[in-house]
């Protein structure tokens, strides 16, 4: 969400501290998914005070055949900085999405998102990531 | 099948198909995956899925956080044992509470099965037998089966008979009387072990006022006191004795035995 390690464990600790004290006092919602909301909108609201990516219409393409092994040339980071330049809500559901921890019913509820939209930016999400891998990796993008 | 001839319910769905199949969280999204499982198209969005999930798991996670999230602590926090649940004091108490409440039942019914028609008022006698000094009866030198001629004649007192097992003890003395209920009750005292005898009217059916007969002796127990209880003709007789039911079984026993 954050593509800094810094900054997430700063989000993460605040999260938790806020968590406990509202433990404490016996505060806690009885909605589900209330920790994971109450840290994505944390996520957001440290990134507003960052420097804001330009707005750019990404190149799009169809999925690869052969994206697997492209991915997998990915350093870890590389893909955590480029998910964390996605803009809200996009951003939001690639993470859930890829985290590989929720249904998508659950990141509806998390993201509070429309199936719809969900749908399309994980769809955009694909083909943009397709789009950088290939510009990235332009002899394999040929094959 | 080709992803193009879904339904465009069915395609929105299907952009977000789960990378793991255990997340198949509802009847739809199940059916869509299983309609589309064979197209390439949805073989290539999942094998990219896949790919993309195990970059993501390799993302370095600050190790101040991963300690959170360590394996150990995990553990111990979902450890679950018999001896910790019954350590917990909300069960500790629900279980004593639980155990006080079955003996009590238990103890309850134990005494309901010794119960019989009459076992109220032969407790109650037995109490009056504690309480009594001879000086309270009036002096009788016989045998006792003989008082029941007494009874009839002088109280009109029908069927007050001393049954044959007691009939030939000598008596000290004897008396009748009437209990808070206003129910005539004789009372007789023995020489032999200083035993009383109580005579009084059986337990009656309160709508039909037929009397509530059981068969044999019955025993019951009051301070220290025991009386062997039996019903005849309407009219229960008790020998009381302080000491234990197996003195007095050994009276009905050997009588019996003759």
């Amino acid at each position: 969400m954050l593509g800094d390690s810094a900054k997430a464990q700063e989000v993460f600790q605040t999260t938790l501290r806020e968590a406990a004290l509202r433990a404490a006092q016996g505060e806690l919602p009885r909605e589900p998914f209330w920790l994971f909301r109450d840290a994505r909108w944390r996520c957001l609201e440290t990134v507003k005070e960052d420097l804001q990516p330009e707005a750019l219409k990404l190149d799009e393409h169809d999925v690869a055949p052969h994206a697997a092994s492209q991915i997998e040339k990915l350093e870890p980071a590389q893909l955590a900085v480029w998910i964390s330049g996605a803009p809200d809500p996009q951003r939001t559901a690639l993470a859930l999405f890829y985290l590989d921890e929720f249904d998508y019913q659950e990141i509806l509820d998390l993201a509070e998102l429309k199936l719809n939209e969900l749908s399309r930016f994980l769809a955009q999400g694909r083909q943009q990531l397709q789009a950088w891998l290939d510009a990235k990796q332009p002899q394999q993008g040929k094959v | 099948m080709k992803m193009s001839r879904l339904l465009r319910r069915q395609r929105t769905l299907l952009n977000c198909a789960p990378i793991s199949h255990d997340r198949l969280a509802d009847r739809s999204m199940r059916a869509v995956v299983a309609r589309a499982d064979d197209s390439d198209e949805f073989r290539k969005q999942q094998n990219f899925d896949r790919a993309v999930a195990e970059i993501v798991h390799l993302i370095p996670i600050p190790p101040e956080t991963a300690e959170w999230f360590s394996e150990k602590d995990l553990n111990v926090g979902s450890k679950w044992t018999w001896r910790k649940m019954a350590r917990n004091p909300a069960v500790l108490a629900i279980s004593i509470a639980v155990v006080v409440i079955a003996g009590v039942s238990v103890f309850q019914v134990l005494s309901r099965l010794n119960d019989f028609p009459g076992s109220a008022t032969a407790r109650k006698l037995l109490t009056v037998a504690a309480s009594t000094r001879p000086v309270m009866l009036d002096p009788v030198s016989t045998e006792a089966g003989t008082l029941s001629d007494l009874f009839f004649m002088k109280h009109g007192l029908e069927h007050y008979d001393v049954p044959a097992e007691f009939g030939d003890f000598r008596t000290i003395g004897c008396r009748v009387f009437e209990d808070e209920e206003s129910r005539r009750i004789a009372q007789i005292w023995l020489a032999e072990k200083r035993i009383q005898l109580f005579l009084f009217p059986a337990e009656r059916n309160p709508k039909t006022g037929a009397v509530l007969w059981f068969p044999g002796w019955r025993y019951v127990h009051q301070e220290g006191w025991a009386g062997a209880v039996t019903e005849r003709s309407g009219v229960c007789f008790m020998a009381a004795l302080r000491g234990s039911e197996k003195d007095l079984a050994l009276y009905i026993s050997n009588t019996t035995g003759q």
